[in-house]
């Protein structure tokens, strides 16, 4: 991993370019936390319709807030914040969400033609590698989704999408990577 | 410590599966590069009014007793203004009766993700936006000199 205080020291840099209107830098910081703020909205099972809002509402609260951000080193975390609130609202007000039932989901996209989620598991591991994970408890599923966001977010980003402690990261994502494998062997 | 080199292998794997089945969708990268551009000239003069209330995310048990799933209930508070909102949907569009507490004249700005629409609250402090696209929004006040009120825009939020 990258360490986080370079990733914090750049990110910061790009907020206060982007406050003062440096386009660059905007994209430079959509660049950097889209795969993030998506993968909150993958992990908290949004339909599409929501995650759209979701991740929408995200940046336009970071373009309405980034020249008064008491932090802006801390730009991921305040994305991450600012994105599970907003799941939060989304999955208490829907009642398309459902937390615990994933599988319905996943059923119902394999019932139509082949989509290119079809297409990516028509490799074997793949298939086996997502099925598994599919089966993992909810709370892996929660932290693993946030984890596999592209690029990579930091523990802080992380624990600020799950509201938890940075400390307990680590060791869940050991147990959780641990019964993945166990459910692969 | 946490982070055996099997473990770093079998994180990327997910991630590069996940990269392949949910990307983030092209149409909302853009949305998140066109959200710049709402980026208020005078973000640091205008007050944030922040959403004090949602009926949808707030609404204790007795409000879902009395039962009006229909209509949604936000209000955003800033120093000396609260501005009340009613969202009903109508198919995909979005119906918003809203109130400026105390009551004023003032231009209400509706930014959404296709454009603004102004439109002036009566004597009242009461206005009313039709067929409003649903997703996000944020209402804009402008200043008021006379009576020293900068201006004042609300935080987004999907209706």
């Amino acid at each position: 991993m990258t360490t986080d205080p370079e990733r914090s020291r750049r990110a910061g840099d790009l907020v206060t370019a982007a406050a003062r209107g440096d386009d660059a830098a905007w994209k430079a910081l959509v660049e950097q936390f889209s795969g993030l703020i998506w993968s909150v909205t993958r992990a908290y099972r949004l339909g599409s319709a929501d995650a759209a809002d979701v991740f929408q509402v995200t940046w336009l609260r970071l373009a309405e807030h980034i020249g008064r951000l008491d932090h802006p080193e801390h730009v991921g975390a305040w994305l991450a914040t600012t994105a599970r609130r907003e799941a939060m609202r989304a999955s208490r007000a829907s009642a398309r969400v459902v937390l615990t039932d994933d599988d319905a989901v996943f059923d119902a996209q394999e019932a139509g033609g082949e989509t290119p989620e079809q297409a990516v598991l028509r490799s074997e591991r793949a298939d086996q590698l997502w099925r598994a994970f599919r089966t993992l408890p909810a709370r892996c599923q929660l932290l693993l989704r946030l984890l596999m966001a592209t690029p990579p977010p930091s523990y802080t980003e992380v624990a600020a999408a799950l509201d938890r402690p940075v400390g307990s990261i680590g060791p869940t994502r050991a147990r959780c990577l641990r019964l993945l494998r166990e459910k692969l062997a | 410590m946490d982070d055996e080199p099997d473990d770093a292998r079998l994180e990327e794997e997910l991630r590069e599966l996940a990269a392949r089945l949910e990307p983030v969708p092209d149409r909302l990268v853009q949305a998140a590069l066109d959200a710049y551009a709402w980026r208020t000239i005078d973000a640091e003069l205008a007050e944030l009014a922040e959403l004090a209330f949602d009926s949808l995310a707030d609404q204790d048990e007795a409000a879902l007793v009395r039962g009006h799933q229909q209509e949604r209930l936000l209000s955003f508070r800033a120093s000396g203004l609260t501005i009340e909102v009613e969202v009903t949907a109508a198919g995909p569009a979005r119906r918003m009766i809203g109130q400026l507490v105390p009551p004023q004249r003032a231009e209400v700005e509706i930014r959404h993700q296709d454009g603004v629409v102004t439109i002036a609250t009566d004597e009242f402090g009461r206005f009313v936006a039709d067929r409003m696209p649903a997703g996000p929004v944020s209402l804009r006040l402008g200043p008021v000199p006379g009576e020293g009120r900068s201006a004042v825009v609300t935080e987004w939020i999907p209706i």
